[in-house]
C-alpha cells in the first residue's frame, strides 16, 4: 500500500503543524491568563450576582482549552486494528463535553439570578482601604472587569479565530468566537455593578442573567454542533455554515476520470479529518483495481483532510449520498 | 477570505462599542448627579439630620443592656457616627435574629452586638468589614449590620470605622 492510502492519517502537512503548533502555545496562553483574571476577580468579586456569573463564567472558559490539549493526546495516535479509524474523534468528544459542561453551568446561574431578582434581594457592596483610603469595591470591580477583557478581545481570541480554519478545528473555532464575544459578559457585569452603585439594584441580577443566557447559548451552540458531527452528519465547514467544498471537488474529480460514469460520496467529519466513502458507477462492468487505486489516490492528494478514503464501485448511487448539486 | 477579514476587524469595532456604552453609561451617572454608591431605599439620606434606629443585641464587654440606655464601647461608637451624620439615635434591645428581622422590614437601621465577620446573618443584613481593635472585642472580627443593599449607609459606616477604629 503506498502512503497515500494510509488510514486515519495522524501526521499532518507543514502548514497545519505550524498552525497545530501556534493553537497549542495560545491554549496554554489562555488557561495561564485566565487562571490570573480568575484570582484578580477573586478579590474583588463581593456580592454582586453579576460579577459572581461572570467570576464562574470565566472558570467554564477553561473547560474548551483542556478538552482540546487532551484530545489532541489521542488524536495524534496512530490507527490500529482495535481503533480502525483513529482516536479522531476525541477532538469532537471534548467539544461535547464543554458544550454540555457550559449549558449546565448556565442554566444553573441563570436560576440563581431570577431567583435573586423573585425575591428582590438587595446586592451589598461595601468598600475597601486601600493605600489608606476607603474606596467602595464597585470602582474595583468596574476597573478589574475593563482589565481582563483585553486578552479574550485582543490578544488570543482573534489569534485562534485565525488559526481553527487552518486545522478546520470546530472546537478551537467556538472557543475562539466565545472569547471575542467576552466582552459582552465584562461589559454586562460593568453595567450590573454601576447599577447597584447608583441604586437600582435590580441591574444586577438582570446584568446575571444577560450573562447566564450567553452561556447557555454558547452550551447550546457547543453540544449541537458537536452532537451533529458525532452522529455523522456531512461534514461542513469549520462554522457549521456550509457543507464542506470537499465532498464536490472529490466528486469532480471521480467524475473526470475516463472509466467513470457517476459519482458521489458520503463524507463525514473525524474531528480535524474526514472519513469519506466514494460511490462510483462504472462505464462498463469490470473495473480495474489499478483504476481505483489511481482515484483514491488522487482523492486523497486533494487535500490533508481526505486521507481515509474508501471507493466503492457500485451499480446505481445511494440516494443518501452527496451527489453534489 | 472577504469574510475572515471582516472576522479580524470585528474585536475592534466591539471594543469601541464596549467602550462608548462605558462612556454613556459614565455621562449618565453624572448628569443626574447621583452619588455612588447610593442606597436603593435612601436610608442614609433619612437618617442624616434626623433619626437613626439602631437594633442592639447584648454581649459581655460590648454591649450593656441592663440599664434604661444601653452602654459598652459598640454604643459609644454608634453614638459617635451618629453625631457625624447629626442624626438622634433610637435604640432598640432584642435578640439578634429579631433585630435582623427588623433590619429587612426597614424598622432598623443598623444593628449591633457581637456580630463577627463569621455571622451566619450575611445572606439577609449587609455586613460591614470586621474590625478588630475595637475596646472589649477581645480577638473578634466586630462588624455591624445594616439593610441588605444599602450600600451609600454602608460605605459612610465603613469610613467612619476606619477613620475611628481602624481596621
Amino acid at each position: 500500500m503506498t502512503r497515500a492510502h494510509q488510514f486515519g492519517r495522524a501526521d499532518l502537512p507543514e502548514e497545519q503543524q505550524v498552525a497545530l503548533k501556534k493553537a497549542v502555545f495560545w491554549e496554554w496562553f489562555t488557561i495561564a491568563y485566565t487562571t490570573c483574571t480568575i484570582t484578580l476577580v477573586a478579590f474583588v468579586v463581593g456580592n454582586s450576582q453579576a460579577m459572581r456569573t461572570a467570576w464562574i463564567e470565566d472558570m467554564l472558559s477553561l473547560i474548551p482549552q483542556f478538552a482540546f490539549l487532551i484530545a489532541l493526546v489521542f488524536v495524534r495516535r496512530r490507527p490500529d486494528r482495535k481503533h480502525p479509524y483513529g482516536m479522531h474523534r476525541a477532538m469532537g468528544v471534548g467539544h461535547l463535553v464543554a458544550g454540555v459542561a457550559l449549558f449546565t453551568v448556565g442554566l444553573n446561574l441563570a436560576v440563581e439570578a431570577v431567583s435573586g431578582l423573585v425575591a428582590a434581594e438587595h446586592p451589598t457592596i461595601g468598600t475597601v482601604q486601600l493605600f489608606g483610603h476607603t474606596i467602595w469595591l464597585g470602582w474595583l470591580m468596574v476597573a478589574v472587569m475593563i482589565l481582563v477583557v483585553v486578552g479574550p478581545v485582543f490578544i488570543y481570541g482573534p489569534a485562534k479565530a485565525r488559526l481553527a480554519p487552518v486545522l478546520h478545528n470546530k472546537l478551537l473555532y467556538t472557543d475562539a468566537d466565545m472569547a471575542k464575544a467576552d466582552w459582552q459578559t465584562n461589559a454586562a457585569s460593568i453595567v450590573g455593578v454601576l447599577g447597584i452603585g447608583v441604586g437600582v439594584w435590580w441591574l444586577d441580577g438582570a446584568a446575571a442573567l444577560f450573562i447566564s443566557l450567553g452561556i447557555i447559548w454558547d452550551g447550546f451552540r457547543n453540544t449541537r454542533s458537536a452532537v451533529v458531527d458525532l452522529m455523522d452528519q456531512r461534514a461542513t465547514t469549520y462554522d457549521d455554515k456550509h457543507p464542506h467544498p470537499l465532498a464536490a471537488r472529490i466528486v469532480e474529480t471521480l467524475r473526470s476520470q475516463p472509466w467513470v460514469a457517476d459519482a458521489a460520496v458520503r463524507m463525514r467529519d473525524q474531528g480535524q479529518v474526514f472519513h469519506v466513502e466514494a460511490f462510483v458507477v462504472p462505464r462498463r462492468r469490470r473495473v480495474s483495481l489499478k483504476h481505483i487505486d489511481q482515484a483514491s489516490e488522487q482523492v486523497a492528494a486533494l487535500d490533508w483532510k481526505v486521507q481515509d478514503v474508501v471507493i466503492v464501485p457500485s451499480d446505481r448511487l445511494p440516494d443518501e449520498a452527496d451527489a453534489a448539486g | 477570505m472577504t469574510d475572515f477579514t471582516r472576522r479580524r476587524a470585528a474585536p475592534f469595532a466591539r471594543g469601541a462599542a464596549a467602550a462608548a456604552v462605558l462612556a454613556v453609561t459614565a455621562l449618565l451617572i453624572s448628569a443626574c448627579g447621583v452619588t455612588v454608591p447610593s442606597d436603593p431605599d435612601g436610608t442614609l439620606d433619612a437618617v442624616t439630620g434626623g433619626t437613626i434606629e439602631v437594633g442592639v443585641s447584648p454581649d459581655p464587654g460590648l454591649v450593656d443592656t441592663r440599664e434604661d440606655e444601653p452602654r459598652g464601647p459598640l454604643v459609644d461608637i454608634v453614638e459617635g457616627f451618629a453625631s457625624s451624620l447629626d442624626a438622634r439615635v433610637e435604640w432598640t434591645v432584642a435578640s439578634e435574629e429579631t433585630l435582623v428581622g427588623d433590619l429587612e422590614t426597614g424598622d432598623l437601621d443598623l444593628a449591633v452586638g457581637g456580630f463577627t465577620d463569621q455571622t451566619p446573618w450575611s445572606d439577609r443584613a449587609g455586613v460591614t468589614r470586621g474590625y478588630t481593635s475595637i475596646e472589649g472585642a477581645d480577638g473578634r472580627s466586630l462588624v455591624f449590620l445594616v439593610p441588605l443593599g444599602e450600600n451609600a449607609l454602608l460605605s459612610e459606616l465603613e469610613a467612619f470605622l476606619d477613620e475611628e477604629v481602624g481596621s
